[in-house]
């Protein structure tokens, strides 16, 4: 393989692994804190895609043909997923913390399954996806779609705003505080449950947020979220449960070993991946960049 | 006091739901058409690998996301003896028949050997996540090895002999194997095997304490749960006439955990009466609509808030509650007494 191959191999890789790790930054994020692992964050994501499309739809009609509405449909796709997720964990997910582990991913995957005949429901069965009219640029001797980049500079910039929150703001000290010790933070006086829910409306959130920013690239259709779901649990597993720097590093990895793989054995791929997770899970099951205290 | 109570006294629920279960099996094909016929080989066939999950969900208290991987074994196990016995003409002998069937359950319990040496090592979420990589493992290598298992297309054409061909022939193999299996299992899980099981899913380090080889166990367990998820597959091919990879992936464990958790895992006939459940409410809802996904959602989400130990958790809790109230009732009559004789 020559050098230039290599290189497109490696963004792809990249830009793969960005998605990924928008789509796993909140499962990441809602399984450190709560400890809930939540079958059905692919298939918010999916709603959070189709609600950007129909707000870019409906922005369409009312002020005329533009790619930049995509800016408020993916704002305000977040923003109501977020409320929507706001909601869940304070009717739903709130009920089945005293529960066994079991039940709680069984309720996820109700979820899954309501939620995805839900968006049958109110989008129908046809895929949908923006068109921005972006022309695909050339770059080391072969054509690639210039949104790649935008992809992997939203999954950088995810990435620091997490980090930044997480480290430098008194709600994200809490919330790391939370993962450690629920029962100190609630005895310092802070209320857990009011927590849990922001935990859950940001994880859904960036969830939604994913959907928007991957919609110019790929169509959204019914039944994805079945793959991706497992591909965000094996990002998870692999980075180790709760390390949001684990998500990312673990995300890119995904994202290159699966575009290289796709060289050598293109059904293969996702094999690949599944494999990386059974040896990460048997050397470390706590994963890479996960403390074993949790383990 | 009744039979009926007294098969509750010695065998708990799984006694009488056992009974009701097999006179309703035993009288499905007097029913009209062949249409119920068909469903409660499902039912059967689904049910005993709901059972087998249960062997390590009720009892030895560890959630496996990719126990289907094991069906899917038996199931293209039984497939490819079954293709190369058959002759060009698509027909197969009795005897090469049922020795295809043979050929599931070991080679699932093989695979689950290697599975199983894996995840016995974690407990709780690692365990399931191990599981459901396992089997995701499984499920891709099947789809995409497609010189020796047809990848995406699947295995066609397991048209059983003759005599099988009748949907009522096979319905009655059927039961007659998953009642031997249950036979099997029922034994397994009344032995000092099947209570070290319970110690392990109730307290892991004190059995270890009493010097039981945990994992070992837990192994064994794994094993035989594999095997018998291999025999519901392999009787799974003949019945659909095809096998193809989505019996490995994960949507299909997530059937095998559905109607563990809707009949109640807290006895052995549990994830069968769940099975009846699931699979009748599929044969009726998909008549009217195809939203499906929406119905069973509801009813799971039904079950998880508000009966967590399924159908059978339910009555039992009735059960208690009433013979708690008796009990106390008569406990106060008999001080009366006593307070009458001082």
């Amino acid at each position: 393989m020559d050098l230039s191959a290599f290189a497109i191999q490696l963004f792809s890789g990249l830009s793969r692994g960005m998605v990924l790790f928008l789509l796993s930054a909140g499962l990441s994020l809602i399984f450190g804190v709560m400890n809930i692992l939540n079958f059905a964050h692919a298939t918010l994501w999916l709603v959070g895609g189709y609600v950007t499309y129909s707000i870019f739809e409906f922005l369409s009609a009312q002020l005329g043909v533009s790619p930049w509405h995509i800016l408020p449909a993916i704002l305000g796709a977040t923003a109501l997923l977020g409320l929507a997720g706001f909601l869940l964990e304070r009717f739903l997910i709130s009920r089945t913390y005293a529960r066994e582990l079991p039940e709680q991913l069984l309720l996820t995957f109700a979820l899954v399954l309501i939620i995805g005949d839900l968006i049958k429901l109110v989008w129908g069965v046809e895929n949908r996806r923006i068109s921005l009219g972006i022309e695909p640029i050339e770059m080391l001797d072969t054509f690639v779609n210039p949104y790649h980049f935008v992809i992997i500079a939203a999954g950088i910039a995810v990435g620091l705003g997490l980090w930044f929150f997480l480290h430098r703001t008194r709600f994200g000290k809490i919330v790391r505080a939370a993962v450690y010790s629920r029962n100190m933070v609630s005895a310092l006086g802070i209320r857990i449950p009011m927590i849990y829910a922001g935990v859950f409306a940001l994880g859904v959130g960036l969830a939604a947020f994913a959907g928007g920013v991957f919609l110019p690239l790929l169509p959204m259709a019914l039944g994805v979220d079945h793959d991706v779901i497992v591909q965000c649990f094996a990002v998870v597993v692999i980075g180790g449960f709760g390390s949001m720097l684990g998500t990312f590093v673990a995300a890119i990895i995904v994202g290159v070993v699966y575009s290289f793989s796709i060289l050598f054995w293109p059904d293969g791929a996702l094999a690949m991946i599944f494999l990386i997770v059974i040896l990460v899970l048997i050397w470390r099951p706590w994963g890479l960049f996960g403390t074993e205290l949790r383990y | 006091m009744s039979w009926w109570s007294r098969l509750y006294a010695r065998h708990g629920l799984s006694g009488p739901v056992a009974v009701a279960l097999l006179v309703f099996f035993l009288l499905v094909p007097l029913l009209p058409g062949k249409f119920w016929t068909h469903v409660s080989t499902e039912i059967l066939i689904l049910g005993l690998f709901a059972m087998s999950f249960n062997l390590l969900y009720g009892y030895m208290g560890q959630i496996s996301f990719g126990h289907a991987a094991f069906f899917g074994l038996g199931a293209y196990a039984t497939a490819m003896v079954f293709t190369r016995l058959k002759t060009a003409g698509g027909e197969i002998g009795m005897i090469d028949f049922f020795l295809s069937l043979l050929a599931g359950p070991p080679i699932a319990a093989l695979g689950a050997l290697i599975v199983g040496f894996f995840c016995v090592r974690l407990t709780g979420i690692y365990f399931a996540m191990l599981s459901l990589a396992f089997g995701e493992l499984l499920y891709y290598i099947v789809f995409s090895w497609y010189s020796f298992t047809k990848g995406d297309d699947g295995i066609q054409g397991l048209l059983p002999p003759q005599f099988f061909q009748d949907p009522v022939h096979y319905y009655y193999l059927t039961l007659a194997i998953v009642i031997a299996a249950l036979i099997v299992m029922w034994r397994i899980t009344e032995s000092p095997f099947g209570y070290i099981m319970r110690t392990l899913r109730d307290n892991q380090r004190r059995a270890a304490f009493l010097g039981i080889n945990v994992r070992l166990h837990m192994l064994v367990n794994f094993v035989i749960a594999g095997a018998f998820a291999g025999l519901a597959g392999a009787l799974w091919g003949p019945f659909s006439r095809s096998v193809s990879p989505t019996l490995l992936g994960w949507q299909e464990s997530g059937i095998a955990v559905f109607m563990t958790l809707i009949g109640g895992a807290g006895s052995l006939m549990g994830p069968l009466l769940g099975s009846v459940i699931y699979t009748c409410l599929q044969a009726v809802v998909t008549m009217f609509t195809s939203y499906w996904p929406l119905a069973i959602g509801t009813v799971i989400l039904l079950i998880v808030l508000f009966a967590p130990g399924g159908v059978l958790g339910l009555v039992e809790k009735r059960i208690k509650a009433r013979h708690g109230a008796a009990a106390a009732a008569e406990f106060a009559a008999e001080i009366e007494a006593a307070d009458g004789e001082t």
